[in-house]
């Protein structure tokens, strides 16, 4: 799993490649959480290069939306593959977590 | 009070039209209104019509008085052209009564033999004759029924009919009773079988085919067939002692005990030893099962088998050879404890096929009762080579019934056939077998290979991933919640079976951890805290929508699961 970042405005965009599933997601939380402690509170976590994401990496993405939205921050996830928009849809996780299909269209919004 | 003679007291030449009876006043009364009718047809005289009557009135009370049996026989006779009415007091006549008598007829021909006197009045006809309709309407009025007779007549058989009602109701409650209990003792046996075939479609090692026969009353067959692990199948067939409820349970008992002693034992020594124990003890009802047990290596086609009391199988050699497999292991099962049965053993070839069947094959019989028999079986295999297990099951079964006819089927008839098409790994790369050990991190080692092989054999992505994600799902499980019991870094290995029959990607996981069904319960509070437990269910329900068939299985110490994909990628779930 390697993540990398950049600062588009006030938006603190991720970009991870990998699966997110048992492995990966303990160390991906760990750098989410990093990031969050240097004060980025609006991330965007683009999955483009993420073949699949298990009930492992759900669990991440709903621990840093709560904690996000705690401190006024924001998650916004964008760039779903086939598998992984099945799992966000399986799992209800398009409901509660804010998607998008592209960067841009997150950028755009709010 | 005397006895008046029974036979007819008819003069010989006289043609009897029947007998009027005079046992009670009643009757006395009937007689006179018959006679007077009589009269009238064959004198067509009234006024003498009504006379006679009053006559028969008087005489006839006297003769119900005094007589037994007494009655008025009535006949025709001849004299010249001209026919004539005999009318024939029967019964000893007081001397008032043989005056009155005299006054009116003038003659009277009196006869004392037998038991008592009888006197004969005549009766001249008028010249009209006697034709066909006109006898049918004289016995019609002799015979006519008064109302009580017939009122009588319809309470006896009221009650007659009230009776056999009864007893109809009775036989049919207690047919009822026996019917349903062999009903549902049916119903239990049924209900055992695996009936869907093909049975085992993902085991390209061998097919297998079998069916069971009913017959209506007698019968205890059974049969079962399962896979005991991934290259041990395990096959029989029984016959129960007894019918209805308790065979149907005995069944269940042994079939039960069979699977469970199979699921960590690859002895059929063993298992029947086993089996044997188990059902003799407390067997009040000394109800007994013969089996045929064997279990097939689908690697290497051994086959291992152990014969209770059974019929013996045919071995079909693939070259048309055949043979039977004839040994003995033991007596019937559950008849005596303690009892060690043998086993023997034989090599399959790919393309040989097995025969098993019941009694009720061989014994069925022709409507003239002449049996099936072994030699008309054998006969018919030896001639025949049979494709698939299906062939051979479908064309004995025809020959049985066509042998039967009309005949109604005795026994249960049951037969079973597989063949063997040796081990599937040799026929290509179609499988992959991987084995990691209890250890998170070789989980992403497993997806690893897995995509590597799903990449050779063209398995699309949107089948892929959504197997990454289960197979994540689910080892994660195993490694983390299935050994935590043991000693922390006691090592154990998880085996996975990939394979791909029939447009379907099937997967196989197999563990030796605690019992646990990944798509029942949530697990029970393993090891770990509540902080550290997965959000319920999660993972779990992922695996079960994006599979199209999810299965666990404990099969002695392993857990099984089984995970079918179809390859088009489309869910069915």
């Amino acid at each position: 799993m390697d993540i990398s970042t950049e600062q588009i405005d006030n938006t603190t965009v991720v970009r991870m490649s990998g699966n997110l599933d048992t492995n990966t997601s303990g160390p991906a939380h760990q750098k989410i959480d990093a990031l969050i402690e240097e004060g980025n509170t609006h991330l965007l976590v683009n999955l483009r290069q993420v073949p699949f994401v298990s009930s492992a990496g759900l669990r991440i993405l709903l621990a840093t939306a709560k904690r996000l939205n705690g401190t006024e921050g924001s998650l916004k996830i964008t760039d779903l593959n086939e598998t992984v928009n099945e799992v966000f849809e399986i799992s209800g996780f398009n409901t509660i977590l804010n998607v998008f299909s592209t960067e841009e269209d997150a950028l755009k919004d709010g | 009070m005397n006895q008046a003679p029974s036979r007819s007291l008819l003069p010989r030449e006289t043609f009897a039209l029947g007998s009027i009876p005079l046992v009670e006043s009643d009757s006395v009364l009937e007689a006179r209104r018959k006679v007077h009718s009589l009269a009238s047809v064959v004198a067509g005289d009234s006024l003498l019509s009504t006379r006679l009557a009053t006559v028969v009135s008087e005489v006839g009370k006297t003769l119900q008085r005094l007589n037994n049996q007494a009655r008025i026989e009535v006949g025709l006779c001849a004299r010249g052209n001209l026919p004539r009415l005999l009318l024939s007091f029967v019964g000893e006549l007081d001397a008032r009564s043989l005056g009155y008598l005299q006054n009116f007829f003038g003659h009277l021909d009196e006869d004392a033999s037998s038991s008592g006197l009888y006197h004969r009045v005549n009766v001249e006809l008028t010249s009209t004759g006697v034709d066909n309709a006109t006898l049918g309407r004289l016995r019609q009025i002799v015979e006519q029924k008064t109302r009580d007779q017939l009122l009588e007549e319809i309470q006896t058989k009221n009650s007659e009919l009230e009776e056999s009602l009864e007893t109809l109701k009775r036989t049919r409650s207690a047919k009822d009773r026996m019917e349903s209990e062999l009903n549902i003792g049916r119903d239990i046996q049924m209900s055992m079988l695996p009936l869907s075939f093909p049975a085992f479609p993902e085991q390209g090692e061998f097919d297998v085919h079998a069916t069971l026969y009913p017959a209506q009353e007698v019968g205890g067959d059974f049969y079962d067939m399962f896979m005991i692990d991934l290259d041990h199948f395990c096959f029989c067939v029984g016959d129960v002692s007894g019918k209805g409820v308790p065979a149907a349970l005995f069944m269940a008992v042994t079939k039960t005990l069979i699977k469970s002693r199979a699921a960590n034992d690859l002895s059929p020594a063993s298992i029947l030893s086993h089996v044997n124990s188990e059902t003799a003890v407390g067997n009040d009802s000394a109800m007994f099962v013969t089996l045929w047990l064997a279990i097939l290596n689908l690697q290497t086609g051994e086959l291992v088998y152990s014969n209770a009391g059974h019929n013996p199988p045919y071995l079909m050699r693939a070259g048309g050879d055949m043979e039977r497999l004839d040994k003995r292991h033991g007596p019937v099962i559950g008849a005596m404890e303690g009892i060690a049965y043998g086993e023997d053993s034989a090599t399959l070839a790919p393309a040989d096929l097995l025969y098993l069947y019941t009694d009720g094959v061989t014994e069925a019989m022709d409507i003239e009762g002449s049996l099936y028999g072994e030699d008309r079986l054998r006969d018919r295999l030896a001639d025949a080579d049979y494709p698939a297990a299906q062939d051979a099951v479908q064309d004995t079964v025809d020959d049985v019934w066509r042998f039967q006819g009309d005949a109604s089927q005795a026994d249960d008839i049951t037969i079973m056939s597989v063949r063997y098409h040796g081990p599937v790994t040799q026929e290509g790369d179609t499988e992959l077998i991987l084995t990691m050990h209890n250890d998170i991190t070789a989980i992403s080692a497993v997806n690893d290979d897995f995509n590597g092989w799903a990449e050779k054999h063209g398995i699309p992505t949107n089948v892929q991933r959504p197997m990454n994600i289960c197979l994540d799902e689910l080892l994660n499980n195993i490694v983390s919640y299935g050994f935590c019991d043991e000693a922390v870094d006691e090592q154990h290995e998880i085996e996975l079976h990939f394979r791909l029959p029939d447009s379907e990607l099937v997967v196989t996981i197999v563990d030796d951890g605690k019992p646990f069904n990944p798509f029942g319960n949530e697990p029970p509070d393993t090891c770990l805290s509540v902080e550290d437990r997965p959000i319920g269910g999660l993972g779990v329900h992922l695996v079960k929508n994006f599979m199209d068939k999810v299965h666990y299985e404990r099969h002695g110490e392993n857990n099984v699961v089984t995970l079918h994909k179809h390859l088009d990628g489309e869910n069915e779930a």
